[in-house]
């Protein structure tokens, strides 16, 4: 028999017959606002300030000097409000600033302003794809806006140990969105999918960077184990609050071992999940274990109070809507539209979802395929391809984004045309990609003095094609035999003298008629 | 010794080229030499920079120039409101030698209107007291006696104008602060509505009672400084976005028909006879110009002090967090097995004073689980109902008169218990609860042996009516004489 918090062992005859992972997520995202939530210090979320010295970011606010006061950032309101509008989530129509009170060095001011009882969101949910392919709800029970702390370090910037702590308050102050979920996931794989989605839709809003090395965004899953037996028991192992994920890879791994690791707790003490059994366990990812930080939930009284500095939000209608207005199509809607308007497989609608400027580039080159001839539909697959295809195989060789090649929208749409045409072949047409990229020509100008137009002109292919035949004499005789397999052969000695010029499909047809005569 | 002279007195001389403002900060710099001594006034002086300035001024006023409205007067500035110049330590041992890298908005406002900034003055510790007995650089004494307090917690600025050290002197009001001591120290001291001044400098004690305000010699004083420090500020949230009227336009009209709410429980038995008879007497000088005298019932009165001291030293609790000594002010010493909460337990301790001490215990014990409800929930309860009770009253009069204090300036030392001390924030402590404006008259003295000690008379005025105040306050100004009535010390030079 398992009591809560007890130390019986569970009998011995118990033995398990499943076990189901029960997962919720709380999530901090550092919101990219150009000042911080209550002053007007550059914020070190916004990509100008990654790299500055530290405690360069400060001043009378952040420092909680004598007589400073908070003054609320709006665009950090509207940026949560997107986010909670993202997730579905009910946006209060009052909400205010509550102060946590507690004393650590990170903390200037001994308390954080945060949001207590009246968060700006809540009760939303966000549907994900499951790795099963199904899908999956994620409820969202609330997303409030709270005030990060400073970083505190013992070592010196730029390494060396110090025999002391050192205090960095350039990201005290940073706007920080805290989103809680329920305990809806049920394996390291979804809890992922669930991360990366989110991390997409704060990319895809513009209100995070989403670099999760950076700290951006801090995923702390919460985590227990929900064990059956033969004799029909349900036994819920403690809930563990995992920190120090600084990749979807350590989310996933710190979840796996949990897993396994209270499945065997529970084996060995039979303890169960109970009021103030709550534990936090940090991951070490060179170890990959989950180490224990803080044995039993604190009993800390944090003597919440509404913040007399700062009046209360008031969110009208009006201000909601205008915030709606700016949301742009996110990622799980563009995935549908691609993979039903342009017949966009779930893969190649995945990758041109991952990151928003990829997206946006996308978007804008199948916007300036304008062709009579061609379907939107087709536009918007003849994009992808080139972009999942030649684009991305540049991207990696070069190390960057699709649309940081140098390439514009206009010439890849430039290049499709081309293609859909059958002005260039597909060899070329990844060279003429790739010339593209370092020039701002059109494309038919490039492809021209490059010599990459296809040539389907029937005098010179004819002349192609005969040398062709002269060259490789026996693949024409078994070509006219009627081994198939010899045409290649010879196409590939035509493109050969034609320098990749020549319409491959119109040498194949001269072939068909010159050797087998029909 | 030259006579005190009022702001505005000063602003004639001083246009019409009858004296240089290098002479006056001078004059004021040999007072505050020969008089602070006795009476402990200022924590700091800016002499060098004072007639520095003044010079630039008369410079100014050769070339013809405009100047501002304060050009060349000296004004003192309470310890805790912060300016990038000298030292600010909010009458602190944590912040004694702490400087600020910026000012207050409104110590920049008397700045930019030409003011010249002659120093701090002594406060009780971060504004906590009602006596300046709570001052980490000692006690500041009453011009008129000195064997008492001259009231706290803005008692060195009081005092300051009192014996003419200066001309006006800024105080901070969280429950009495500047009213109290311009009451035992017969000046005028007016606390404005919640949101007129920005508290952007002001060292935080109580965020949603704090207000700054002036002490000054007489009503239009106040007016004019009231006007020059009032109005919206992108640095304070809490700041009124309300334009500021000119207090001063019609100050000297007499308010036709003027309703004179008297609440019944302002003329009590908890009051010396004479502050009884010094409020009798107001009444007949508002009867006599033709007010109306309207008996008001306010029987919330009694709950004021209990839910200031539960609402004030729960923020302060929590706004004095921040002396931690980790990146300002007082940071003890500790030893190599101590760890940071004695860092954090050291540097409190001795960096904070007994009064301030017991105020964070107070606070945090009031925040606490478990006690949140019985104490901040139901003092912020009791908050509600007194301003419910001040609508009311204001629905049936324009001003309520009473005393400002229920006894005159107390002896040093006199008060060992808190708790009295705090009752006598009987009458000033709810206008803070209730966040409108309020402003302290001479208006009578008490005779105890053979001494005169001052007695104040307090107006209060609806949220953001401080025009009604400063006229209705003139009113009784401009038909009495307490007010120019000055201590020996400030006519003669001695105690």
């Amino acid at each position: 028999m398992c009591r809560p918090g007890s130390y019986d062992p569970p009998m011995p005859d118990a033995q398990i017959t499943s076990t189901h992972l029960k997962i919720g997520m709380e999530i901090h995202v550092e919101l990219a606002t150009r000042s911080k939530m209550f002053s007007r210090s550059a914020s070190t979320a916004h990509p100008d300030q990654f790299n500055v010295k530290p405690n360069s970011l400060v001043d009378p606010v952040v420092m909680a000097l004598p007589g400073a006061l908070p003054v609320m950032n709006k665009r950090a309101v509207e940026l949560s409000m997107m986010v909670g509008m993202a997730l579905n989530c009910t946006i209060a129509n009052f909400s205010r600033w509550d102060r946590k009170n507690y004393f650590y060095p990170d903390l200037p001011k001994g308390y954080q302003i945060s949001q207590y009882d009246l968060p700006l969101c809540f009760d939303g949910e966000l549907e994900i794809t499951s790795s099963d392919g199904s899908i999956k709800r994620v409820g969202i029970i609330r997303a409030h806006l709270e005030e990060d702390t400073g970083k505190l370090s013992h070592e010196l910037p730029g390494g060396g140990k110090y025999n002391g702590s050192l205090v960095d308050l350039n990201r005290a102050g940073t706007p920080l969105l805290e989103i809680v979920t329920s305990p809806d996931l049920q394996s390291a794989e979804d809890a992922v999918v669930f991360a990366k989605e989110l991390r997409n839709i704060c990319r895809f809003l513009g209100v995070s960077a989403g670099i999760m090395q950076r700290g951006h965004m801090r995923f702390e899953p919460n985590v227990n184990v929900i064990i059956k037996t033969e004799d029909g028991s349900e036994n819920a192992t403690p809930i563990v609050e995992l920190k120090n994920l600084n990749s979807f890879r350590a989310v996933h791994d710190a979840i796996e071992f949990e897993h396994e690791r209270q499945i065997n707790a529970w084996s060995d003490d039979g303890i169960v999940q109970a009021p103030g059994l709550k534990s936090t366990r940090g991951w070490d990812d060179t170890k990959k274990i989950t180490v224990l930080q803080r044995a039993k939930e604190e009993a800390n009284d944090y003597r919440y109070f509404p913040d007399p500095d700062l009046l209360p939000v008031t969110i009208s209608d009006q201000w909601k809507s205008e915030v709606a207005a700016s949301i742009p199509q996110l990622p799980m809607q563009l995935r549908l539209r691609y993979q039903s308007e342009y017949s966009l497989s779930v893969v190649d609608a995945r990758a041109l979802t991952e990151e928003r400027d990829v997206c946006m580039f996308y978007e804008q080159c199948v916007q300036a395929v304008d062709c009579s001839s061609i379907t939107q539909a087709n536009a918007g697959l003849a994009c992808a391809k080139l972009l999942l295809n030649a684009g991305a195989r540049l991207a990696r060789e070069h190390n960057c984004q699709i649309h940081e090649l140098g390439i514009s929208a206009k010439q890849i749409a430039q290049l499709v045309i081309m293609r859909i045409d059958n002005r260039i072949g597909s060899s070329a047409a990844d060279e003429l990609f790739s010339l593209l990229c370092a020039t701002h020509e059109e494309a038919q100008v490039v492809a021209k003095s490059a010599g990459l137009l296809q040539v389907s002109d029937e005098k010179q292919l004819n002349e192609w094609v005969e040398k062709a035949i002269s060259a490789q004499p026996q693949a024409a005789q078994e070509y006219a035999n009627g081994k198939d397999a010899a045409l290649g052969r010879i196409v590939g000695e035509v493109m050969k003298l034609s320098q990749g010029q020549a319409d491959a499909r119109a040498v194949g047809t001269l072939l068909r008629s010159k050797l087998w005569g029909s | 010794m030259p006579e005190r002279q009022t702001i505005l007195g000063l602003v004639d001389s001083i246009g019409n080229k009858e004296q240089r403002c290098v002479d006056i900060v001078q004059q004021y710099l040999d007072r505050i030499q020969q008089l602070d001594k006795h009476l402990n006034c200022f924590r700091e002086v800016y002499a060098e920079r004072a007639l520095d300035q003044a010079k630039k001024v008369d410079k100014q006023i050769e070339a013809g120039k405009d100047v501002g409205p304060l050009a060349g007067l000296p004004i003192a500035i309470k310890d805790n409101i912060v300016t990038e110049f000298g030292n600010s330590c909010c009458g602190s041992r944590f912040l004694e030698n702490y400087k600020s890298p910026f000012t207050s908005t409104a110590a920049s406002r008397l700045i930019n209107s030409g003011a010249i900034i002659i120093g701090k003055t002594n406060c009780d510790e971060f504004a906590m007291g009602s006596s300046n007995e709570h001052c980490a650089f000692g006690i500041v004494h009453n011009p008129w006696d000195s064997n008492c307090v001259p009231g706290g917690s803005s008692g060195g600025s009081a005092a300051a104008v009192a014996a003419g050290l200066c001309t006006a002197a800024l105080g901070s009001d969280t429950g009495g602060s500047i009213r109290q001591p311009a009451a035992f120290c017969n000046v005028v001291g007016a606390k404005p509505t919640y949101g007129r001044v920005s508290r952007y400098g002001l060292a935080a004690f109580g965020s949603s009672l704090d207000q700054i305000g002036p002490i000054t010699q007489d009503v239009k004083d106040a007016a004019l400084l009231l006007k020059i420090l009032a109005g919206a500020d992108e640095h304070d949230s809490t700041s009124a976005q309300l334009p500021v009227p000119d207090y001063l336009a019609q100050i000297d009209t007499p308010i036709d028909r003027l309703r004179v709410g008297v609440p019944s429980q302002y003329i009590s038995e908890y009051n010396s006879d004479a502050v009884n008879e010094a409020v009798r007497n107001a009444v007949e000088v508002y009867r006599d110009q033709g007010a109306e005298i309207v008996d008001i019932d306010m029987p919330l009165t009694e709950y004021g002090v209990a839910a200031y001291y539960v609402i004030a030293p729960a923020e302060a609790s929590s706004n004095l967090a921040r002396y931690d000594g980790i990146r300002f002010g007082k940071r003890a010493e500790i030893g190599p097995d101590e760890n940071l909460t004695d860092l954090y337990e050291k540097s409190r301790s001795q960096g904070f004073g007994p009064e301030v001490k017991r105020r964070i215990m107070l606070g945090t014990f009031v925040l606490s689980a478990g006690y949140y409800d019985a104490y901040y929930k139901r003092a912020m309860q009791v908050r509600r109902l007194i301003k419910e009770e001040y609508d009311s009253a204001f629905a049936k009069c324009d001003i309520l008169l009473g005393p400002t204090t229920p006894t005159p300036a107390f002896e040093i030392g006199e008060k060992t218990d808190p708790l009295s001390m705090y009752l006598g924030d009987v009458y000033t402590a709810i206008t803070n609860i209730a966040g409108i404006c309020a402003i302290s008259l001479p208006g009578g003295f008490q005779r105890s042996n053979d001494r005169l000690l001052p007695i104040g008379i307090q107006i209060q005025c609806n949220a953001f009516d401080e025009q009604t105040m400063f006229r209705a306050a003139r009113m009784f100004e401009s038909q009495t004489d307490f007010h120019k009535v000055q201590p020996e010390l400030a006519k003669t030079g001695n105690l």
